[in-house]
């Protein structure tokens, strides 16, 4: 039997009631009294100087209720470290994207508020404009941001010393470039913030985001007031993937047009303005140099990487980082040189993305298939030899503690059937294998610990607050789930009040894959506290020791004589009788590294645990369309303990989506000159429900010392392997290892017509 | 614009609602009349957020003007529910974890539901392509599929149906 009563059980969404009676409110359905209709003015131009403005046939047409431009702001600049503000939320000197903020409006109705834009006359002189990393790095036009020279916005170097002794000594050694160009979130709920400026001249938010104390306090800065006025409230949201941890402009601009009208202003993106004005997933160009010895294990590994960041810097040095701290993670490596470089261009700003690092991950797992092949190494052997062991350090020196990698790699070999399949296919069908490593969290100074408060009713149920947002994934539920576990009530008794500036304590935000971690373990333990409160209470009462005690479904009891009980209500009465009220606060903060930094000191322990998943997929190529159909899919995560099972299907489920079938099949952007192509749902190709395989799930539990219940990252580690397995099956059905990421049918019919071609010479 | 005074059925509560002629369904019904369940996610009839049923047929309803709504009989999500009793369509989404964000659910909800009355028991492939024009981000649509699958057909090898059993008993 299960020590837990909610623990580890399958337990349906709290919060997924109000969503199938279509009761739930997100941003776009809330309306305020004298709601005004806001819209950005945007530019034209991926890079020219703005000579000048003149709002004022905008301003006299009627219904228009304010027009902000750059002239009305702090001229505060963003950027998610000191040495990255480098965003202007309304540029005022040049645009260096098509899209760049230029002006607000607010009017009584969209229609007015479209017809203001047009009528917003700005004069630019256009300026010579970059797109692609190589070409902007080599530019000797006007700079993108002048005090970045070669356009090179950040630059990661990790270096462990004796890599270029290691290929020396290497007996095999090969280098090969990935490519991949930029994806995007198209999260089902188009971006959208309304702003309201109180009675007390608080400033009053709704939006999505991936964590409101991460809004709040650049909202704060850009207003220049305290960070008491400025309430950023709970909504629900309709996806994140990485995409909305940030301050988007739209924010600020729609809180100074409603600081402006003294109304209450919203701002609903278009989806093309979603995908060009919110962040992007970073194009890669990956040049793997892999040396090894004649058993395949790694002694020495170069990798660079040119990122395309766009526009402005947004998460920059932790972009630049991630990618190789995956591989780092996964794949040990005796010695290993990483020079990541992010350039600027004239493209939309890019940000984290759930598969940030695609053609990076998987241009390394199609190069370590090659050199199995090449030693007649069986591809599952090669990475038995070179996955992470738990106990071990990476290469930037983080202690791995929980780590069922091999674990993961044999489950997922057992369930899908590898070894009746690897090599013994029909032509054209295909099985690969990927594996990755994910952290759960990054080290994030001030913002990096949650803390919880715990107030009981005289009714018996509790109220619990928590800086947690809950973007989709859950975190609602694993809160509530968390605090009746611990509490032993049910989980109708938990009332929670979370992602609220006002009300909750500062947290790192669903960003960082840490919200079980930090903020769940933080709940985790103001419940405990509470729970011994409690059970003080319930020992004088029924005159035991404290110690003696349970609580299971509102009752406390004894353990042995569980006839022995008072409810949690009488237990909280009588302790109020008493003077004594009952609630707790809990916080966690995790122990990493402080003096780490991405870009200055990238070394020391990163964050507190890594999740490890291996996924393994079959598929069948026509090789006369080059359509891949997938035939199934196997996914196997270590995520230390599954709190809900159900829910972390869900996610196994959805990375596979996102990470594999679209994007290591479909999902790419298009562009031309600066513009991009394809930013609607019926040019980007997301997978639909008659394009998914069937999935198979298994959960590894290592049980992390760490973390709440053993749990650390749970899902992320599926998305990246995902994308790593569909291309290696994908190789393996045409025999051609591929280095152009996604594999769209034009690159697989053009990869075997190559192939034949060359065959028949 | 010059506004039209016309009445809508709409979970069978006759609705009167002033429109101009270019207004669509979507925006009437959640401007106007608050049935803020139906999303706009593309606007372009792609992703199906805003399936609601007209005489019964899914229909998006952001491509559907108001005024081709007169005389029809219109369902949202919000009315599916028999007051707090759920369809077991929506419990099955619940019970097997079909509902992440949330957004595309309303719409999912209703193509499934025009899918169950006309076949109250489709196999995978039918399901797949009544969803088909539905897009969700979230879950990779396997456990909505499950859902639909198990809606009102419990399986005994099922753990979320058999956790439906339990809540009934």
């Amino acid at each position: 039997m299960s020590e837990y009563t909610l623990i580890g059980k399958r337990m349906p969404r709290v919060d997924s009631r109000a969503k199938v009676m279509g009761k739930a409110k997100f941003t776009a359905d809330l309306k305020l009294p004298g709601l005004l209709v806001g819209k950005v003015k945007r530019s034209p131009y991926a890079h020219a100087r703005i000579l000048s403005i003149d709002t004022s046939k905008a301003a006299s047409l009627p219904g228009v209720k304010s027009i902000v431009t750059g002239d009305d702001t702090e001229g505060i600049k963003w950027g998610v470290f000191g040495y990255t503000r480098d965003q202007q939320f309304i540029q005022t000197e040049k645009v260096r994207y098509i899209g760049d903020e230029v002006a607000g409006v607010a009017a009584v109705d969209e229609e007015t508020a479209l017809k203001a834009l047009d009528l917003i006359q700005v004069e630019y002189e256009e300026l010579p404009a970059v797109y692609e990393p190589m070409e902007a790095m080599a530019s000797e036009t006007e700079l993108i941001h002048k005090d970045f020279p070669n356009n090179v916005n950040v630059h990661v170097n990790i270096d462990t010393g004796n890599v270029d002794e290691n290929f020396e000594k290497a007996y095999y050694v090969r280098e090969d470039t990935y490519t991949a160009p930029e994806e995007s979130y198209f999260q089902a709920e188009p971006y959208v913030v309304v702003a309201n400026f109180d009675h007390e001249d608080c400033l009053e938010v709704w939006c999505p985001n991936g964590g409101p104390h991460m809004k709040s306090k650049p909202l704060s800065n850009a207003f220049k007031i305290p960070l008491h006025k400025v309430k950023i409230k709970k909504i629900s949201i309709g996806g994140a993937f990485g995409g909305r941890s940030e301050i988007c402009p739209a924010d600020y601009i729609c809180a100074l047009l409603a600081k402006k009208t003294k109304k209450p202003v919203r701002i609903q993106f278009t989806r093309e303005e979603n995908t060009i004005g919110t962040r992007q997933g970073h194009a890669m160009i990956t040049t793997h140099k892999t040396g090894v010895d004649r058993e395949g294990r790694v002694l020495a590994r170069e990798t660079t990487c040119y990122m395309d960041g766009g526009a402005y810097s947004s998460t920059g040095p932790i972009a630049t980082s991630v990618p190789f701290l995956s591989m780092e993670q996964v794949y040990r490596m005796e010695s290993v040189r990483y020079n990541g470089y992010r350039i600027y261009t004239n493209k939309p700003i890019r940000g984290m993305i759930r598969t940030h690092g695609r053609g990076f991950a998987s241009g390394l797992d199609t190069q370590l298939d090659m050199i199995a092949d090449h030693l007649g190494i069986d591809p599952i052997e090669i990475r038995l030899r070179n996955v992470r062991k738990p106990g071990e350090y990476t290469s930037t020196k983080s202690l791995v503690g929980s780590c069922a990698m091999d674990e993961t790699i044999h489950t997922a070999v057992e369930k899908s059937g590898w070894k009746e399949k690897f090599g013994k296919l029909p032509p054209f069908h295909g099985i690969g294998i990927g594996t990755n490593s994910v952290q759960t969290g990054f080290p994030m100074g001030i913002r990096g610990g949650s803390q919880s408060f715990i107030k009981f009713n005289e009714d018996g149920e509790a109220f619990v607050m928590s800086g947690v947002v809950d973007n989709g994934q859950g975190n609602d539920n694993m809160l509530v789930q968390i605090a009746a576990e611990e509490l032993g009530l049910l989980p109708e008794d938990i009332h929670l009040v979370s992602a609220d500036t006002e009300t909750t304590s500062s947290d790192p935000g669903s960003y960082s894959q840490v919200s079980t971690f930090v903020g769940g373990q933080a709940v985790q333990i103001a419940a405990k506290k509470c729970r011994k409160k409690l059970f003080d209470v319930a020992a004088k009462i029924l005159k035991v020791e404290p110690e003696t005690l349970n609580a299971e479904n509102r009752m406390i009891f004894v353990k042995d004589t569980p006839e022995k009980s008072v409810s949690i209500k009488k237990a909280v009465r009588i302790s109020l009788l008493n003077f004594t009220s009952v609630n707790a606060e809990g916080g966690y903060w995790p122990k990493v590294d402080m003096k780490r930094e991405w870009v200055k000191n990238p070394y020391g322990q990163m964050c507190e645990a890594f999740s490890f998943g291996t996924t393994i997929v079959e598929v069948k190529v026509d090789p006369e369309t080059g359509q891949v159909e997938v035939l199934n899919a196997t996914a196997c995560q270590d995520v230390g303990k599954a709190l809900n099972p159900l829910v972390l299907e869900g996610q196994f489920e959805g990375s596979v989506a996102m990470g594999g079938q679209g994007g290591m099949l479909t999902e790419y952007h298009d562009w031309k000159d600066g513009r991009c192509l394809n930013t609607t749902m019926l040019d980007y190709k997301l997978p639909l429900a008659c394009d998914m395989p069937d999935i198979r799930c298994s959960i590894v539990e290592s049980i992390e010392p760490k973390g709440p219940y053993g749990a650390k990252e749970a899902g992320m580690s599926i998305a990246m392997s995902a994308a790593q397995a569909y291309a290696g099956a994908v190789c393996n059905a045409i025999g051609v290892y591929m280095d152009s990421f996604p594999l769209t049918p034009d690159k697989i019919i053009a990869a075997i017509k190559k192939k034949q071609s060359r065959l028949e010479k | 614009m010059e506004k039209i005074k016309i009445i809508l059925d709409i979970n069978d509560m006759p609705e009167e609602v002033e429109i101009s002629s270019n207004d669509t369904l979507l925006e009437v019904l959640r401007d106007q009349l608050d049935l803020t369940g139906s999303k706009e996610s593309c606007g372009e009839g792609a992703c199906g957020s805003c399936t609601i049923h007209m005489d019964g047929k899914p229909v998006r309803s952001c491509l559907t003007l108001a005024l081709e709504a007169e005389g029809a009989k219109i369902k949202t999500v919000e009315g599916l529910a028999d007051g707090d009793q759920l369809t077991d369509l929506q419990q099955s989404f619940i019970d097997h974890g079909a509902v992440q964000c949330g957004f595309c659910t309303s719409g999912m909800l209703m193509s499934a539901d025009a899918l169950l009355k006309d076949n109250p028991k489709p196999d995978k492939t039918q399901i797949k392509k009544a969803l088909a024009g539905n897009i969700c981000r979230c879950t990779g649509y396997t456990k909505i599929i499950k859902a639909v699958a198990h809606a009102g057909n419990p399986r005994e090898d099922c753990p979320d149906c058999q956790h439906d059993n339990k809540q009934k008993e």
